[in-house]
């Protein structure tokens, strides 16, 4: 645990709106180590980009508010800083990339001036050394004629291509973390996975972390090491990839297991989708967030918030292990509670 | 860009013929002529006079006749002001006219910009809440209300110092064209200050914004860099109508100011039906207004790369 790069406790975040307070991220805790990829996945509306935009200190106040909670980026404090301290990380140890690249450079400026524009603010470089590293930087994310790309404006790149665009200004100043918030949602399928591969391509050569925020199952499995699995303004799951995919120990990982298409076994198998929808986080429940959408909601789970449970790694729950750091948030856990076969079941059949 | 500003002039071109040919049909079709004016003049004299204008001729004979001439750049002598060309009366009083436009707009666009970037900055606090009052007025009120006021608030002020500090009517020095291109200015200059705010305060919300402060960049360079140039856009897209209003929209203020421009000769050419004053300096007046609304465009696309490059 001492390798922890971004050290995020108990953040809880909330939005002032003519409505009401709306509870967006409600006491999220999670930790990035060096060089490993911690992915956030969840459906829309669950916390997942607050949480991060929150850390970067991109969340608009008001109305946003961060009513408790830290953030440490190698120990130091991030959160609530002045736009001039927090100036000092954003970009140069915490860089973030956006889910729109279309939408998230500036219309009227060349790529290359916005890239250099980092350097240079940062780093003190002369305009002309900024557009030569501006250049450089075009050239480690593969893409060609950089030299004459970085002249050019977003307008005339393609979406993959400014995403890239993206990368190697996020690179700019070598970031110890890259904050991706979905950075594949937009582009088309063989597009992803040449993004995705270029971020894990990056994350060798540079040996920065990644938090990948992603609703996409299948990127997750190709990307994390961690996952963190988000429900409500919650992690209620937590554990290393494997143990999430192949032990998953919430109701609802296993809902977005099912309700995710597979190529291999079950073909021709209906998707099941989770029915209904998440609860309103104007006023989120008392217990169990995920209580109403639950097969196995118990009568607990409606008045009780559920602790984080440790799952021991052979999935037997009476031999719960200390180092294990898999935790759910869910009843189900409890030594006390009735045995769920299928929750079980569902982990044990794809381990071999 | 060749290929587009050229496209723009031959568009240009074919808005002043029409132009050109709308005035000539609608004056020709306005009960009277010319002539007609003050005294009754005998027949024989008025035979003649009408020989001497080509007025004998039919119609769509002085139609081509009129249309020669405007292409030969000659709009003929006016009717009332005797042997004075119109050419000669365009050159005389429009450089006073486009001074005094060119002066307004420019105060308007300074003005607007500066304002609506402030209010954009301080949304809902004080100074926003006071400008965007300010603002409805100037749009509201008409401009030769500002005009009165801008004069008694001259007097006042010259009479308080007890000598002139500026001009309270007249024309010729720079302090004479203050308060008049103020006064012409204010309208425009309201209305770009809400079209800037609103535009200020949409590209905020924009992602690009949100990237720039990822990046690490200071709140002041965010605001020059990357909003203000994205917000200028729509700002001068509207920049080219509004020379248009400002231009003709002029005659009211010269009035009052006692400047002599051009949109004096204008407004008396019309009561007294003089037809080639009329139809020169509505001929003029559009091929201007084209013309800048084509420099306006090639403008924007310097600003915009998008336009520029497309």
């Amino acid at each position: 645990m001492s390798d922890d790069i971004l050290q995020v406790e108990n953040l809880k975040v909330e939005f002032s709106t003519y409505g009401g307070t709306v509870k967006a991220v409600r006491g999220v805790s999670f930790s990035v180590e060096r060089s490993k990829t911690l992915a956030i996945v969840g459906e829309s509306g669950c916390g997942k980009s607050v949480s991060v935009q929150s850390i970067m200190g991109l969340i608009p106040m008001p109305p946003g508010r961060i009513t408790s909670g830290s953030a440490k980026i190698n120990g130091h404090e991030i959160i609530g800083l002045s736009a001039k301290e927090a100036n000092k990380y954003r970009g140069v140890e915490i860089a973030m990339i956006f889910q729109d690249p279309m939408s998230s450079l500036n219309p009227t400026m060349t790529i290359g001036d916005q890239i250099s524009e980092t350097l240079m603010v940062h780093k003190g470089f002369s305009y002309k050394e900024a557009s030569k590293q501006a250049v450089e930087l075009l050239e480690k994310t593969h893409i060609p004629e950089a030299a004459k790309r970085a002249k050019q404006y977003p307008f005339e790149f393609s979406g993959g291509m400014l995403q890239r665009a993206m990368i190697a200004q996020s690179l700019a100043c070598n970031p110890t973390i890259l904050i991706a918030d979905e950075p594949t949602t937009a582009l088309d399928v063989t597009i992803q996975a040449q993004i995705l591969e270029l971020m894990s391509e990056l994350q060798q050569s540079e040996g920065m972390s990644i938090v990948l925020i992603t609703h996409d199952l299948a990127v997750v499995a190709k990307m994390a090491d961690r996952v963190a699995v988000m429900y409500a303004g919650q992690v209620i799951e937590m554990g290393n990839v494997d143990e999430i995919f192949y032990q998953s120990s919430h109701p609802y990982t296993l809902g977005l297991k099912e309700a995710m298409p597979s190529n291999q076994k079950d073909k021709g198998k209906k998707l099941t989708p989770i029915a209904g929808s998440p609860p309103d986080l104007f006023s989120p429940p008392s217990g169990c967030a995920y209580y109403a959408r639950c097969p196995y909601a118990m009568a607990i789970c409606e008045t009780q918030m559920p602790d984080e449970f440790l799952i021991a790694t052979d999935g037997d729950k009476n031999n719960n292990q200390k180092d294990s750091d898999h935790y759910s948030r869910c009843w189900l856990q409890h030594p006390d509670s009735p045995q769920v076969d299928s929750l079980y079941q569902s982990g044990r059949t794809n381990v071999s | 860009m060749l290929k587009y500003t050229l496209k723009r002039l031959l568009a240009g071109i074919i808005t002043v013929w029409f132009i050109a040919t709308a005035t000539f049909i609608a004056m020709h079709q306005v009960p009277g002529d010319p002539l007609m004016n003050d005294k009754a003049v005998p027949p024989e004299i008025r035979k003649n006079l009408e020989k001497k204008y080509g007025l004998d001729k039919s119609v769509p004979e002085q139609y081509v006749i009129f249309l020669g001439n405007m292409l030969k750049g000659d709009f003929g002598i006016s009717f009332t002001q005797q042997n004075r060309k119109v050419n000669d009366i365009i050159r005389d009083h429009f450089p006073v006219s486009a001074t005094l436009g060119i002066m307004a707009i420019f105060i308007a666009a300074v003005g607007g910009v500066l304002w609506g970037a402030l209010t954009a900055l301080y949304r809902n606090r004080l100074p926003d809440i006071i400008i965007m009052f300010l603002v409805i007025l100037g749009i509201s009120v008409p401009s030769f209300v500002f005009a009165a006021l801008g004069q008694l608030l001259l007097v006042n002020i010259n009479s308080f110092f007890g000598y002139s500090i500026l001009p309270v009517a007249g024309w010729g020095t720079f302090s004479h064209m203050i308060m008049p291109s103020l006064v012409l200015g204010l309208g425009t200059m309201a209305l770009l200050t809400r079209l800037m705010r609103s535009s200020m305060l949409e590209i905020v919300n924009e992602d690009y914004i949100k990237t720039a402060k990822a990046k690490g960049l200071s709140p002041t360079r965010i605001f020059f860099r990357h909003q203000l140039r994205n917000a200028i856009l729509p700002v001068i897209t509207i920049l080219g109508p509004q020379i248009a209003a400002i231009t003709t929209g002029g005659f009211v203020v010269e009035l009052v100011f006692a400047i002599p421009g051009l949109g004096r000769y204008f407004v008396q050419a019309v009561q007294q039906l003089d037809y080639t004053v009329i139809m020169g300096t509505t001929v003029f007046y559009g091929a201007f207004l084209v013309f800048m609304v084509i420099v306006v465009d090639i403008l924007y696309g310097f600003i915009d790369p998008r336009v520029r490059l497309k």
